[in-house]
């Protein structure tokens, strides 16, 4: 279905220099400095799998669903999409696959929403039949029946996204792929959002890429995740397993009346240190806290303290901070994804 | 085409914009008017009176309403904040949607600006009809050619803008260039013979010369004939300029923001 196979995709950046004499400079300079968006990442999709593709901004998530959808070109690797090349076949792809970017819009903004649906439907050549199908389903799940006469100007965000949605499937996708479709939307839009999603991924068996900064939608709609950072996949499995493997340790935060200094103990990992307030990765079970508590309040006054599970976007953002920083953790982390 | 209605109900949308640009047209008309007369007086320079200038200006002014050039800013801004990548997503050729949306935007014009300036500029001004009817039929030619040429200067504007990302020096310059060579500042009688003979060598003549000249039948017979060979191989040249120009622009794309 989707097959990804070494792909990498390098920007330019003009050399740019500051200041009044830095911008004539700039004028005849050509140097430049190459930044890989997408670094050698490799994976296959098939029909009916529902992936999310997350990492950090910058981490060349926007940039890998372009080359997908062949409005860029990669700079080495192969990649096909239905077997075919995305940037040579891009027309003839356009027809199986469903877009939604969640900052932009394929709605025409001056006119009623179902303008956009009708014209969708002659430029994707859908039948009547299967238009008439789709549009009752969409007005009643994306309940799109609310505001389908309204100019799109004039609509929510919420909305506005649901009709970003339904435009997307209307010529019923085999692919569909959504960059951050619910960027800035309430819980109850992205309930709806994420419900639909579901259905159509079981009802229709459509394929579902779909990158996000918020890992409820993922962890909701899709049960494999793909993590990338600096252009690098740095996992790719299923959600459950990443789950599994990082919950059964707990995170117990500390405050104390004063500053304790540097405070390290075997079998509990300092993982945030700001100064009175310390956080501790514990893999042990309850008993184990139980007495670390209880050896530290003998030394220190603890004013309180909290024990929580992890949930997967701490994690996450852990991963990516020990990426980034090297420290102690990204080791202990690593070990708990791989 | 369904492009082609929805664009036309886009620009129906705002209607105070169609009565602004209405006086507008008619004001540009009527300044045009106003200088030939003090120019010309109840005179003539080489066989131009007044009355002959003011059907020029009526026509030129029209035909330069329903030329393409929106289209250049309209390009421009789906390549800076990258919302061409929609439209590159779906499966028709982009310069067909672009045409389509544009010719949508004439039929509004033609319907709201157009044929109300021509109507009342006539009452206030008075223009002089053609003679015979095949007069009209080439003028029809000719519009249609204006509007094509116009499409594919516009295009190639927008295009080297996908190397430039910007086309506000490059459009500038074009401005200029149709503004003088295309005649509907100062008709091409009016040239020298060395300027003449360049603006005859560019196709710009088409946006706004060739009409009102065919119209008011000062070109006639076999010189239309040669004047339309012209505007044929211009198009074709310049459709062929754009055609290979796209090719490598898509490939250059690098679309701006995500």
């Amino acid at each position: 279905m989707i097959r990804v196979d070494e792909i990498t995709r390098e920007y330019r950046q003009w050399k740019r220099y500051a200041g009044l004499m830095g911008s004539i400079r700039g004028l005849f300079s050509r140097e430049y400095t190459t930044i890989n968006a997408v670094n050698q990442v490799s994976f296959t999709i098939d029909q009916g799998e529902a992936v999310g593709y997350i990492g950090p901004n910058g981490a060349g998530k926007s940039t890998m669903i372009k080359m997908l959808t062949g409005i860029l070109v990669p700079t080495a690797g192969e990649l096909t999409v239905n077997n075919l090349i995305p940037h040579m076949n891009r027309k003839e792809i356009a027809k199986h696959i469903g877009i939604v970017f969640g900052q932009r819009s394929q709605l025409w903004w001056d006119l009623p929403v179902s303008d956009s649906f009708e014209l969708h439907k002659r430029i994707y050549h859908v039948s009547d039949e299967a238009y008439r199908k789709n549009m009752d389903i969409f007005m009643e799940l994306l309940n799109l029946k609310a505001f389908i006469s309204q100019p799109v100007r004039q609509l929510s965000l919420g909305q506005r996204m649901r009709a970003e949605i339904g435009l997307a499937l209307l010529h019923d996708p085999e692919i569909i792929f959504l960059d951050e479709p619910t960027i800035g939307l309430d819980v109850v839009a992205k309930d709806s959002i994420r419900s639909f999603l579901k259905y159509i991924n079981k009802e229709r068996n459509a394929t579902i890429f779909l990158t996000s900064h918020d890992l409820k939608d993922i962890e909701e709609i899709c049960p494999r995740l793909l993590i990338v950072n600096q252009g690098k996949l740095i996992f790719d499995g299923a959600v459950r397993d990443f789950k599994a493997n990082i919950s059964s340790g707990k995170l117990l935060t500390i405050e104390f009346q004063f500053d304790p200094g540097t405070l390290e103990f075997e079998d509990a990992i300092l993982i945030a240190d700001e100064g009175a307030r310390k956080m501790y990765k514990i893999e042990k079970g309850l008993s184990f806290i139980n007495t670390f508590i209880g050896r530290i309040s003998e030394k220190y006054i603890i004013t309180d303290f909290s024990l929580q599970d992890y949930d997967i976007e701490q994690v996450i953002r852990m991963y990516y901070q020990g990426l980034e920083s090297e420290s102690d953790l990204q080791g202990d982390l690593s070990k708990v994804v791989s | 085409m369904a492009i082609v209605q929805k664009a036309f109900l886009r620009n129906m949308s705002y209607r105070f914009e169609i009565w602004l640009r209405l006086i507008g047209n008619i004001s540009v008309v009527f300044i045009q008017i106003s200088i030939w007369s003090a120019l010309l007086g109840t005179g003539a320079i080489e066989g131009i009176d007044l009355s002959t200038m003011i059907t020029y200006s009526i026509i030129s002014t029209s035909v330069s309403m329903i030329l393409m050039y929106q289209m250049i800013h309209t390009i421009d801004g789906k390549l800076k904040n990258g919302d061409i990548a929609m439209d590159l997503l779906k499966p028709i050729s982009f310069p067909i949607l672009m045409f389509f949306d544009q010719v949508g935007n004439i039929c509004f014009q033609v319907l709201c600006t157009l044929v109300p300036t021509i109507v009342i500029s006539s009452l206030l001004f008075g223009l002089t009809f053609p003679h015979e009817w095949t007069t009209l039929l080439l003028f029809f030619i000719a519009i249609l050619f204006a509007v094509l040429i116009s499409f594919f200067i516009s295009y190639l504007i927008a295009l080297i803008s996908f190397w430039f990302l910007t086309t506000f020096a490059l459009e500038w310059m074009f401005t200029a260039l149709i503004t003088v060579f295309s005649g509907s500042f100062l008709p091409l009688w009016f040239f020298s013979k060395e300027w003449r003979g360049v603006a005859e060598m560019l196709p710009f003549q088409f946006l706004g010369f060739i009409p009102a000249a065919i119209f008011m039948e000062t070109i006639e017979g076999m010189e239309v004939l040669w004047v339309l060979v012209k505007g044929v191989l211009w198009i074709i040249t310049l459709w062929i300029i754009v055609q290979l120009l796209w090719r490598r622009a898509i490939r250059r794309l690098v679309l701006q923001g995500g």
